[in-house]
């Protein structure tokens, strides 16, 4: 694929070449912050959930899940998504939410993977998550928010890529980065290693060092 | 409602030119490198039809050696494949 | 939506290309995105109060360039530690309707609005007010806010009306929403505000919410009390409501009592809490005084009603000869409740090892005996010395960002100063000294309280009002002949708002106005403590800050003495001057400097440290007595009341046989006029529906989606069913949230209120509910 990029010969370089070379790309999810706090201290989740999750659900992927849909479901990069499916109201409902997002895996039901929240501590999901039950506006809205932050921006070629969004109720990487319920590009090509924040750390407002 | 991303490789020493032609063109983007001669286009169209249209023109650019795309989306699922 | 969809779309195509470009080209750059991205670097994070409910939590609103662009919760503000809610996460859009008031506007001869500079609008405003009083009187001009006012907001409203002018025509939609709170501190506690705070929420054994669904209503209260359950295990939620609601089913036990019954369950618990000898002698002998009143006290449908509590002293014997009427056996009878599950919740409270913390909001607020069941709770958690301590509390919510702040603690109601009641003539005094004008111009007497208000409007004895931040031409109970008298001739309605709502259709002048972080200012939260925002953003248009509005309206009237200050610096010469009226360690305020640097700031602030628990010494610098200080009362004890129960003022009948529950949803908030311009809160709820009991529709053969006809003595609405929906309202009872303009409840509900309070029972009507 990246060969025949790099050698463009044709007029019209296969369509797959970026899509691959985005793929193999380390990245992040999405989430427009500087990182200005450190939540480090919740770092034990991240840790449990690597002690919990299978090997084979790690190793698992899955081609489904894209970008586009991913930002679709969001107002901007880090807001709560929307509930995207007929979800009814029962108590308790963190269970019954829990039940497919708490470990991912194939919903029977809706023919897919289920992505798993990073934050399963908090049990009301719909103070948070709501449904669409109408695509009309009540008026026009001219808000407009910052695109998605760029994936990959490694300092260094080939070197780990920072965190783009704020760790604050995403400290769980394994969560969206690892897994059958994790968007495609931003998966993570070497699960197994599980201290993420070794190599991975938070971006930064970009600004440099001043004394 | 298509939209794709490419990076649009110029005919040698025609980069600035390339990006000129390209930026006249209705549905397009154009963010040139700073260091490197190539020039990264994305396009956003209404229809297929306008899709292929705008095709038509991109063909005809001189200047333009040739176009890899890197990112398709259409009528709300993406056209990677 | 679908034009940040395509944004997002792009910048995630152009950012593919450049990831791609990346790896064939190493080191490559592109700094024409980085300009057109904003990215991320370029968001600035900011902190401010959240705009909707009276939780109070600290948002970080993500700028960028000149726009608000994100938001994520703040986590140095202790209320919410970075927890949001939904509209919390999306309140930065509520900013950016396409429909935002950004001109002035006056109505013209034919009825039609014509865009004006505000100059103009001003000078009208200032002329008209000057007309009216003199033609009618100083009484005849009135000014209603809410609130949503941000402290400067109503402590130039009260200083223009109350000090300036003259007149007590002050009067807040706070009324509609806390006043029976209010009461019911001043008459147990003798001062205003919960004793406690947010962080009982994490010290307490058991929870019972009193008539209030929080998991909608407060749900980042909620999440943190779930949260201490999911931690500790042992703890307990308790639901005691009319209805089932997402806090009921959540909850270790749900307790449904039929309508005003509370009263009676309160007194039957406090009777089990006596049998059983589960009183705190101690706390009671030591803190504590009996006292009873008026019995029989109306409800205040009529105009002009009028009514004054009187104290006399009882001893316990009384109180507990009083309490013989309440025995868990006849209360089941009148309230439904199982006498079992009142002996449960008597045990709860009685157990001298669990800390017990009691929420309550509307359902006890809005209530024709608001004030009596306030005193009733509190006496459950006095009688067994349940209170001011971490983890024991009886916690009153409020609904409003700054219903505290503003109204409460500024003063915003008839009767009341910034600092104590015009009728007390030291706080007249006061506040005439601080607002530099003769004390003579503080009317002793207060006017009207807000219905009759709005009664007096309709009468004619007000012909000018104007309306701030609130929009009562949804809200008020018994809505038609209250719109009906904004709209007489010879009324002049002036409305600053930043939206269209139905009270700027019935307005002879609209002002635009800057909304939440477009401004400078503070709001209060329920848990006494003070926020400062920044301003962030420009406002749209000429849209001007509601404070600057007041003090532009009182240079026009002549007072520029009394309004003199600067546009760079009047919020913070405000609060300066504010604060002098609580400078006393009961009630001292924060410096500005230090409101500015903190994600809010609990008082009494006292020597450079918030007060958590008042009345508590450990806690607490103004409480000087040993145990506990309720330094309120001149007696220094708080007031155990004894208050019958009484039935609503109009309950269900043959002619109207269900009771009628009006509320609020999750996704919306007050009337949904800044919600309902967020696209997915707009989507998730896009219309106002009835809830029905499963049983009662399937008697009606009224599916789910079908149309029911809801016809009270006033109005009548025809609009959707929800069955087992998100609510469940037991037979017989209907419920409507009424945040939806297209759907106005309030022309069904009645406007009887608390005679103590004054404020609406919004909870209970007779209504008929037909299949259309």
């Amino acid at each position: 694929m990246e060969k025949s990029a790099k050698n463009p010969r044709t007029r019209w370089g296969p369509a797959v070449a970026g899509a691959g070379v985005v793929m193999l790309l380390l990245a992040a999810l999405a989430g427009a912050s500087p990182a200005q706090e450190d939540f480090d201290q919740h770092i034990a989740t991240l840790f449990n959930r690597y002690d919990t999750t299978s090997l084979s659900y790690r190793e698992g992927g899955s081609s489904e899940r894209t970008l586009e849909e991913f930002y679709s479901r969001r107002q901007y990069p880090g807001s709560p998504p929307f509930i995207p499916h007929p979800a009814i109201e029962v108590f308790g409902e963190k269970l019954a939410c829990l039940s497919c997002h708490g470990r991912g895996g194939w919903s029977q039901v809706l023919q897919r993977f289920a992505p798993v929240t990073p934050h399963p501590e908090q049990q009301s999901c719909r103070q948070c998550h709501v449904s669409v039950n109408s695509r009309d506006l009540f008026v026009e809205n001219g808000w407009q928010s910052v695109p998605a932050p760029i994936l990959g921006r490694a300092q260094l070629p080939g070197g780990p890529p920072p965190v783009p969004h704020s760790l604050e109720m995403r400290g769980d990487c394994y969560a969206c980065h690892v897994g059958t319920g994790a968007v495609t590009p931003i998966r993570v090509e070497h699960p197994s290693r599980g201290m993420c924040r070794q190599c991975h750390v938070p971006a930064g407002d970009g600004r440099p060092f001043t004394r | 409602m298509p939209v794709f991303s490419y990076i649009a490789y110029p005919v040698a020493g025609e980069k600035q030119r390339l990006c000129r032609e390209l930026a006249a063109l209705e549905h397009c983007q154009v963010i040139p490198a700073d260091n490197e001669e190539i020039v990264i286009l994305v396009t956003e169209t209404c229809n297929r039809e306008q899709e292929e249209k705008l095709h038509t023109r991109l063909n005809k650019i001189e200047s333009l050696q040739s176009l890899a795309m890197t990112y398709g989306h259409m009528d709300g699922q993406t056209a990677e494949e | 939506m679908d034009i940040t969809r395509r944004a997002l779309i792009k910048a995630a195509a152009a950012s593919s290309a450049i990831a791609a470009a990346a790896t064939l080209f190493p080191g490559v750059s592109f700094s024409g995105w980085q300009e057109m991205e904003g990215a991320s670097g370029a968001i600035q994070w900011r902190k401010t109060p959240c705009r909707f409910c009276g939780t109070g939590c600290g948002l970080l609103v993500g700028v960028s360039g000149a726009r608000a662009v994100a938001v994520k919760g703040d986590p140095n503000c202790s209320v919410n530690k970075g927890l949001c809610c939904v509209k919390g996460y999306h309140s930065v859009q509520a900013l950016y309707g396409r429909d935002r008031l950004t001109q002035a506007r006056i109505r013209q001869p034919d009825g039609t609005m014509k865009e004006v500079p505000v100059s103009e609008a001003l000078d009208l405003i200032a002329e008209k007010m000057q007309a009216t009083i003199k033609s009618h009187g100083k009484d005849a001009v009135a000014m209603y806010g809410s609130g949503q006012w941000t402290i400067p907001d109503g402590y130039a409203a009260s200083k223009l009306f109350k000090g300036c002018i003259g007149t007590n025509n002050v009067e807040a939609n706070a009324r509609l929403c806390m006043a029976s709170a209010v009461t019911g501190f001043m008459t147990s506690f003798g001062i205003d505000e919960p004793m406690g705070c947010y962080e009982d929420m994490d010290h307490a054994d058991v929870f019972v919410t009193w008539g209030n669904n929080m998991a909608e209503m407060h749900p980042v209260l909620f999440s943190r009390m779930l949260a201490n359950r999911n931690r500790k295990k042992h703890v307990k939620i308790i639901d005691f409501a009319t209805r089932s609601t997402r806090t009921s089913l959540a909850a270790d036990k749900s307790i449904l009592f039929r309508p005003q019954t509370d009263l009676a369950v309160a007194n039957a618990i406090c009777y089990e809490i006596i049998r059983n000898n589960w009183v705190n002698w101690d706390f009671v002998n030591n803190h504590c005084s009996l006292h009873k009143g008026k019995t029989n006290i109306g409800y205040g449908t009529e105009d002009h009603f009028a009514f004054t509590d009187k104290a006399e002293d009882v001893s316990f014997e009384e109180y507990t000869k009083f309490l013989q009427d309440y025995t868990p056996e006849e209360v089941e009878k009148i309230s439904g409740v199982a006498a079992m599950d009142i002996k449960y919740l008597a045990a709860l409270y009685g157990d001298p090892d669990k800390k017990v913390t009691s929420f309550w909001c509307m359902g006890m607020n809005q209530h024709t005996r608001g004030t009596w069941i306030n005193n009733l709770v509190y006496n459950i958690h006095l009688l067994t010395g349940k209170i001011s301590s971490p983890g024991n509390s009886p916690f009153s919510l409020t609904g409003q960002p700054s219903a505290c702040g503003t109204v409460r603690e500024v003063g915003t109601l008839t009767h009341a100063l910034p600092h104590g009641v015009v009728m007390n003539e030291e706080d007249r005094r006061m506040a005439a000294e601080i607002w530099q004008v003769p004390v003579d111009n503080i009317d002793p007497k207060p006017t009207y309280h807000t219905v009759e208000m709005f009664r007096a409007l309709d009468r004619g004895d007000i012909r000018f009002i104007w309306i701030q931040v609130t929009n009562p031409m949804v809200t008020m109970p018994n809505l038609i002949r209250y719109r009906n008298g904004a709209r007489k001739e010879d009324r002049f309605v002036v409305v600053s708002d930043v939206y269209p709502t139905p009270t700027t259709d019935v307005a002879d002048v609209i002002l635009p106005s800057a909304m939440w972080i477009e401004q400078e200012g503070m709001y209060g939260n329920s848990e006494r403590r003070t926020q400062h925002f920044e301003q962030i953003l420009e406002p749209p248009g000429e849209a001007m800050c509601d404070t600057w509005q007041i003090i532009e309206v009182a240079r026009r009237l002549g007072f520029e003495k009394q309004f003199p200050w600067s546009r760079e610096s009047y919020i913070e010469d405000i609060w300066n001057e504010y604060i002098r009226f609580h400078d006393d360690p009961k009630h001292r305020m924060a410096p500005y400097a230090l409101l500015k640097k903190r994600s809010g700031v609990q008082w009494p602030f006292v020597d450079g440290r918030e007060t958590r628990w008042r009345f508590n010494p450990i806690y607490d610098p103004a409480a000087k007595q040993e145990g506990f200080d309720f330094y309120g009362k001149p007696d220094h004890r708080a007031w155990i009341w004894v208050r019958p129960y009484e039935p609503a003022a109009e309950s269900p009948d043959s002619d109207y046989p269900f009771w009628l529950n009006t509320g609020r949803v999750l996704e919306h908030w007050h009337t949904g006029s800044m919600t309902r311009r967020v696209p997915i809160l707009h989507g998730a709820v896009p219309s106002a529906y009835v809830e029905l009991n499963p049983e009662d529709a399937a008697a009606m053969g009224v599916v789910s989606g079908g149309e029911v006809k809801i016809t009270s003595r006033r109005g009548s609405i025809v609009m959707t069913a929800v069955i087992n929906g998100r609510g469940n309202p037991p037979r017989g009872m209907v419920f409507v949230p009424f945040f939806d303009e297209s759907y106005l409840i309030n022309e069904v509900t009645l406007d009887a209120f608390c005679p103590i309070s004054k404020q609406p029972d919004y909870k209970k009507c007779a209504v008929k509910v037909e299949r259309v």
